[in-house]
């Protein structure tokens, strides 16, 4: 067989286009579809009904201190808390002295991301605010600038706990940390530590859900029932709701 | 005084020689590039080649950081705790390497690579 000039150009024109090809095929592979990713269209909150969270219950603090290793450095003043249980006391005593459990509120305008100087806080696309502690330089503005004094910083540092949960890295010493609504369970398909015990073997007084789903309880109870945010007037839209507050 | 010389080369000889066969005997040690010893992994086969991953496995840590912690794309076949399936040894595989080459990296001052 002969071929002629043109024939035997094209074809190492095609051989030429295959090579620089190749590699790019291999780049544009399916990804293994063991992936999560956080979407967009999804809003993580959380509700708390205020009327179950008795005063001398602490099993939301107790499971998001072994789930997330958060340390506990015995002085008062450093200590670390993801989560907190809060008094309220009425001054004209129309109302009995309740509690609630205070936390990140994970707001949509959030304050602590504003000042952040080196973008290590962020909103994550679902809504849930983190902080990249990889970036973090400890300067501590996000702390003053949140209303809920959700941040902590990190003043020592911690060993990696023996029954440690290895799923969660502890934070090295200078950094700020505070709750990540546990990002970890949540790309899971899993609830929050704090929710799940406090389902199980607490009051039940958490629920937790994407409240852009319409279909979620979360949803429907925020949109039946009176429901507050701590420091609704500051217009962070906040999203850990209140009910009964 | 030449037999005490003697001695003591044979003993240098022996003592060399059974040093040299206890590293050749080491079976779960692999060179590494420049003469570093590390572990020999326990799977078939890294999840990039093992030539690229010398080179190039901080890049591939960090672009998986920002993933995770930024997008939550985890993908748990290709992260750090998952290098612990064919390396369980942290000391005997990343360590040795680093302080051969100098380097300090701080992952593990907060991820915990389970034993």
């Amino acid at each position: 067989m002969t071929m002629d000039r043109r024939t035997v150009l094209g074809m190492g024109g095609a051989v030429a286009a295959g090579v620089l090809l190749a590699p790019g095929v291999q780049l544009i592979a399916a990804p293994p579809s063991n992936e999560t990713s956080a979407a967009g269209s999804q809003r993580w909150a959380m509700l708390v009904d205020v009327n179950k969270c008795t005063p001398g219950c602490t099993a939301c603090l107790d499971a998001c201190r072994k789930e997330n290793n958060v340390p506990l450095f015995g002085d008062p003043a450093r200590d670390v808390h993801w989560i907190r249980k809060v008094e309220v006391q009425d001054k004209e005593h129309r109302r009995a002295p309740f509690t609630l459990p205070v936390l990140c509120n994970h707001c949509e305008n959030p304050p602590c991301v504003h000042v952040c100087p080196t973008l290590a806080s962020f909103i994550r696309k679902d809504g849930i605010v983190l902080i990249d502690e990889h970036r973090c330089i400890g300067c501590r503005y996000c702390m003053i600038a949140c209303p809920y004094k959700a941040r902590s910083l990190v003043y020592f540092s911690t060993r990696f706990p023996k029954d440690g949960n290895p799923r969660v890295p502890i934070r090295a010493k200078g950094v700020v940390e505070k709750c990540t609504f546990c990002v970890h369970r949540v790309d899971d398909g899993q609830l929050p530590a704090c929710v799940e015990t406090c389902q199980g073997s607490g009051q039940g007084a958490m629920i937790f859900g994407d409240i852009n789903d319409p279909q979620s309880e979360i949803a429907q109870r925020v949109k039946t029932l009176r429901t507050e945010t701590i420091r609704a007037d500051l217009g962070l839209k906040p999203h850990v709701h209140y009910q009964g507050l | 005084m030449v037999l005490l010389r003697t001695v003591m080369i044979v003993l240098a000889v022996l003592v060399t020689g059974t040093a040299l066969a206890g590293e050749q005997a080491a079976d779960d040690l692999v060179l590494a590039n420049g003469g570093v010893r590390l572990q020999k992994p326990k799977g078939k086969a890294c999840i990039r080649p093992t030539e690229w991953m010398r080179r190039n496995h901080m890049d591939l840590l960090i672009h998986k950081q920002a993933m995770t912690v930024r997008e939550g794309a985890r993908m748990r076949s290709e992260s750090l705790l998952q290098c612990q399936s064919c390396h369980p040894n942290r000391e005997a595989f990343c360590d040795r390497c680093h302080d051969y080459a100098g380097v300090e990296p701080n992952c593990f001052e907060c991820h915990n690579y389970p034993e």
